[in-house]
């Protein structure tokens, strides 16, 4: 039989002006299974909590129910004195008499009438309550970063700075990211180069971080604390310890005319590449599709070429697994190809660009030297239209939302270009100038006041050939809408910033979510930016919404404290709110008809199969087990469930039941 | 937003004073209900509200459970949509609801009685005028007792 | 004996003949002119099974039973419903493909349906409704008023005598442990009186919700006469207007289980 202590606070005259609680104290006192029930002034006081506390071990109480404020206030505060005492803290619950009812009530008999009813419904809930133990989850401590862009290689730093080891896995060649592309970054016209650079020799020398390029991650398994990463380190068909990166194998190779990717395809690299001059690691990648050998056979002029016998042209893949116990997800974004702009010419005209070609033009490193030159004949262009929003902010065309970081580098490359050509003529259609960064509108006002760009407020709705010129045709609306032709040398679209193609397989890969424009889900949009839904991957950089680079740094670096906050202790300790399938013993072994339609309900996928076989290991039933690592206790499984075979520790169905038929 | 207690006399003795049981949301509802209390706006005392951590744990038979018990109304309270502190809990519960609202309706049960609504954890007073509202609309129909009508036990 | 009846007992003997099933679950003659299920374990007695326009109940029922699947693999007379039965039971793992062949009896032959992808295919060129009866009568009271309505589930449940012939005739009510069995907490008052009837019926048809087959045999066994069947495929036909979702299609797996942020409804406050 219960054995339910009821402790009736008045706080002061917050409730025992409005309740009467010596009457409640009174009418809890008859309830079935209450051994002992008091009203008291102040019951969180330390007097207050001794009461509780005296009464528990005097009374063997084996069920708390403090009838105060609201549990949001002072559950805490009574658990653990109920914990002090030597009950298990879930063996106490409050009901509400002050925000619930003597706060929101007049003095009246239906007032104290509410009171006793709210608190025999605590009293029927707390009666079935089962202690309970906080979960522990070992924890690895090794962190997993996805992505060696600027995001990446903070966070990573990060990390590894603070003692733990980093695996960064990079997709391409070599790390750096769009940022490395860029030709001078907003709002100081700082060269882009010059700060990645540092940043990126010094992740990869980090004594805790492994560098994994020309990787990806091929599967995650587990969950937080305990996942397995199994990464495929792509052939790269050289051997990297002895390779010494002299470049003479890039020399030699007779594949000439392969699209530089780097470059955006404004000039050629060789079959046998390393991306660019500055990359990190310093080592050739072989593209095994264009590369003659492959194709035919013949040729290994790379293989003869090398001084220290470096090349290993039969090099397979290879798959690498290691143990982490977080992940973050860090692989940035691509701009919205020109194909799909067939207004502005389908990609076709070659003078008709986007923003990364166009630093690719301005960079010192780039094709032409940062001098200029147009990519269709190389003369210097005269008159240069940027086109704002080219995508964006455009339900039926294009994406709705803002790409965020074009209004800046538009202004920014309609500087540079009149920086290199002085009497050249710039002229920016834009729809909204959006500066709203530290500096950042005065970095435009800048490129007004000081550098002449000419602002035009009005969409382009053409870009046509016509004698040798592109002419555009736009509107000013500022004026009415008048018409706008220019005559122009080169086109500059700033186009929207878009998730990677592969984006939502990776998402699917590690279960994480993902919004329709496929960048990835934060958990909360104001609170929690940097975490997911899923328990141990957080997220960093522009992979998440289009974003500058301040922010990608800073938003590295926050998943970089959530990561040590995650490493800070060898276990995990979770608080028991958990579901839980039922298991019976055989034949039964449990309700669960392992129909998982609860699988799908589960918002943090905490709902796993466990084969339950015979001694023979022979298979009876595939059930439904609820990871205690993942589930956050929403109880949507519960009242999903059919069989009733799944319930929610702290909220059971006999608990819930039972308040119900309570009242 | 009537907020007294039933006056005396005999008038008031006789009248019939709803039950209204409130299944709501731990992070929404709940905080808003307390934000009631503590911007003290009042409301009639006829709920009594169940706290649970999502609307998503709601089950429907806890709901019919409450009204065959005797509750002459139910509300069901939550997040908005898009804030549940889980994420989907509330979109399962819509679901949920959608089709057992439309259930209850053509098995001939009076689908006024059950109200379900989203109130987050700021709006302390739509929860008061939400518990006013349905209370005054429950009082207006009268107890229920239909319910066991249909079950054929002629309990009236 | 029809052509298509003969054209069934052959193939029955044959399957077992050559041991390819273990059994085959068909419909036999009963009383009363009815049919009832048969279970065909050796080739002579594949004459007990007969096929005509009085086999009406889901045999998919007894797929799952645990004296069925330890005979070995077994075949099943496929009507439409069992068909669209077998897809959904797929759904939620209580079959794995192939583990049951089922043959579809027409005037052109036995068809056998070995894998899933088969009977989704064949699935596809039958007619939508299984049940034309039903939405007709469903129709009807929807446009009554709620007390014509009350009345009438009033009047028809006061029948019921709560013997769950329903639920051991219907093959989505596999569950070893009903929610009617649980006694913690005892969710319903489930002996046979008149006290926590409506909320049996209610239960039932809301866990069908989106997994009812709409074959209807649950109101063929009920021994009141009572249409059991119209709340399921109600709440069936409520799941498919709101939310596009069908039992036995392809897409997810329980409507209830997952959601889209623009779903919509007008009464929620």
């Amino acid at each position: 039989m219960s054995r339910v202590g009821v402790f009736v606070c008045h706080c002061g005259e917050n409730i025992g002006g409005t309740v009467d609680c010596a009457a409640v104290a009174a009418a809890a006192a008859r309830l079935p299974g209450v051994v002992e029930a008091v009203d008291y002034k102040y019951m969180c006081s330390d007097p207050g909590q001794n009461l509780l506390k005296e009464a528990v071990k005097a009374k063997r109480l084996d069920g708390v129910v403090v009838a105060a404020c609201s549990p949001r206030m002072h559950e805490p505060t009574f658990r653990r004195a109920t914990e002090e005492a030597g009950l298990n803290p879930y063996q106490c619950e409050m009901a509400n008499l002050r925000e619930h009812c003597s706060w929101v009530h007049l003095k009246a008999d239906s007032t104290t009438a509410k009171a006793v009813d709210l608190v025999r419904l605590q009293v029927e809930k707390v009666k079935r309550n089962k202690p309970l133990h906080p979960i522990r989850v070992p924890v690895t401590r090794r962190a997993l970063v996805l992505g060696g862009g600027i995001a990446g290689i903070q966070a990573a730093l990060d990390i590894a700075n603070a003692g733990h080891e980093v695996i960064l896995v990079e997709k391409s060649p070599s790390i750096g990211g769009h940022m490395s592309q860029l030709s001078e970054t907003f709002p100081t016209l700082d060269c882009s180069q010059c700060i990645l650079t540092p940043r990126m020799v010094e992740v990869a020398r980090h004594p805790k971080v492994t560098l994994y390029t020309w990787s990806e991650l091929e599967r995650l398994e587990g969950f937080v604390g305990n996942f397995k990463a199994t990464i495929r380190k792509k052939a790269r068909k050289i051997d990297e310890s002895i390779c010494n990166g002299c470049g003479v194998c890039q020399q030699k190779c007779p594949v000439k005319k392969i699209p530089d990717e780097f470059n955006e395809g404004l000039s050629f690299r060789k079959a046998i590449y390393v991306p660019f001059p500055q990359a990190v690691p310093n080592k050739p990648v072989v593209d095994v599709a264009n590369c003659t050998y492959y194709k035919t056979g013949k040729c290994k002029a790379c293989e003869k070429y090398c001084d220290q016998k470096a090349i290993r042209l039969d090099q397979q893949d290879e798959l690498v697994v290691h143990e982490v116990g977080a992940v973050v997800l860090a692989t940035g974004f691509r701009t919205m190809p020109l194909e799909r702009f067939p207004e502005y010419g389908y990609g076709v005209f070659p003078d008709v660009i986007d923003g990364l070609k166009f630093e690719r033009l301005a960079s010192a490193s780039g094709p032409t030297g940062g001098a200029m030159k147009r990519p269709s004949d190389g003369r210097t262009p005269q008159t240069v239209v940027f086109i704002a929003c080219a995508g964006s902010r455009d339900a039926q065309k294009g994406v709705p939302y803002c790409s965020k970081i074009c209004c800046m580098y538009t202004a920014k490359h309609a500087m540079l270009y009149r920086h290199k050509v002085h009497g050249g003529r710039a002229v920016v259609f834009y729809m909204d100038v959006r500066a709203a960064g530290k500096s950042y509108d005065e970095f435009v006002r800048r490129a007004v006041e000081e550098d002449g760009v000419e602002y035009v407020r009005g969409r382009v709705s053409r870009v046509y050939q016509e004698d040798g010129k592109l002419v555009v045709k736009g509107a000013d609306t500022l004026l009415g809408g008048e018409p706008v032709e220019i005559r122009a040398d080169m086109v500059v679209l700033a186009t929207a910033v878009q998730a990677h193609a592969d984006a939502e397989p990776l998402a699917q890969k590690l279960h994480v979510s993902y919004d329709p424009y496929r960048f990835f889900a934060e958990a909360h949009p104001k609170l929690r930016p940097v975490e997911t839904n899923t328990a141990g991957i957080f997220l960093a950089g522009a992979c998440q919404a289009p974003r500058d680079i301040p922010e990608s740094v800073a938003q590295a670096s926050g998943a970089a404290v959530k990561v040590c906050g995650l490493f800070s202790q060898p276990e995990l300790c979770r608080e028991p709110v958990i579901a839980v399938v039922d298991r019976q013993p055989p034949p039964v072994f449990s309700h669960c008809t392992g129909c998982f339609l609860c699988q799908s309900a589960c918002p943090y996928q905490a709902i796993e199969q466990e084969e339950i076989r015979s001694r023979k290991g022979e298979l009876l039933k595939t059930v439904a087990r609820v990871n205690p690592g993942l589930c956050q206790g929403c109880g949507t499984c519960v009242a999903t469930c059919r069989t009733k075979a799944i319930d929610l520790q702290g909220y059971t169905n006999e608990q819930v039941f039972a308040e119900v038929m309570s009242l | 937003m009537s907020a007294t207690a039933p006056a005396a006399g005999p008038a008031a003795a006789s009248r019939f004073e709803p039950r209204i049981v409130a299944f709501v949301c731990n992070w929404c509802t709940y905080a808003g209900a307390d934000l009631t209390g503590t911007s003290r706006i009042r409301y009639q005392p006829n709920v009594r509200v169940i706290r649970l951590p999502c609307t998503g744990r709601i089950d429907f038979m806890l709901v019919m459970t409450a009204l065959a018990n005797g509750a002459d109304g139910v509300i069901v309270s939550g997040c908005h949509p898009n804030d549940c502190h889980y994420t989907s809990g509330n979109f399962h519960a819509r679901r949920r609801w959608m089709v057992f609202r439309d259930l209850l309706d053509f098995a001939g049960v009076d689908v006024r009685r059950v109200v379900f609504s989203w109130v987050s954890a700021a709006e302390g007073a739509k929860w008061a005028e939400l518990v006013d509202k349905v209370t005054d609309e429950v009082r207006a129909l009268g107890p229920y007792r239909e319910i066991h009508d249909l079950s054929g036990t002629g309990v009236g | 004996m029809s052509v298509r009846e003969s054209d069934l007992r052959a193939t029955a003997a044959r399957l077992l003949e050559t041991g390819s099933v273990a059994v085959v679950i068909g419909y036999g003659a009963g009383t009363l002119g009815r049919r009832r299920p048969v279970f065909v374990r050796a080739p002579a007695q594949a004459g007990e099974l007969v096929f005509d326009d009085e086999c009406h109940q889901n045999l998919a029922t007894y797929l799952l039973k645990p004296e069925i699947r330890r005979l070995g693999r077994p075949a099943v007379v496929a009507i439409p419903s069992v068909l669209r039965s077998l897809v959904q039971l797929a759904t939620e793992r209580q079959l794995k493909d192939g583990d049951v062949l089922a043959l579809v009896v027409g005037d052109d032959g036995v068809r056998e349906l070995a894998d899933l992808a088969a009977v989704r295919q064949h699935l596809a060129g039958l007619p939508g409704s299984l049940h034309p009866a039903a939405k007709t009568e469903i129709a009807r009271l929807s446009a009554m008023t709620a007390a014509e309505r009350r009345a009438f589930w009033s009047d028809e449940l006061s029948r019921c005598i709560k013997c769950y012939a329903c639920r051991a005739a219907c093959p989505m009510c596999y569950c070893e442990r009903c929610t009617t069995e649980c006694n913690r907490p005892q969710w319903i008052p489930v002996a046979s009186h008149g006290l926590g009837t409506l909320e049996y019926h209610l239960m039932r048809a809301m866990h069908l919700a989106g997994r009812c087959v709409e074959c209807a045999t649950c109101s063929r066994a009920c021994p009141a006469g009572i249409p059991v069947h119209l709340l399921a495929v109600f709440a069936e036909e409520s799941v498919r207007r709101q939310f596009g979702a069908e039992a036995g299609a392809a897409g997810p797996a329980y409507a209830l289980s997952s959601f889209r942020p623009e779903d919509q409804e007008g009464f929620i406050r």
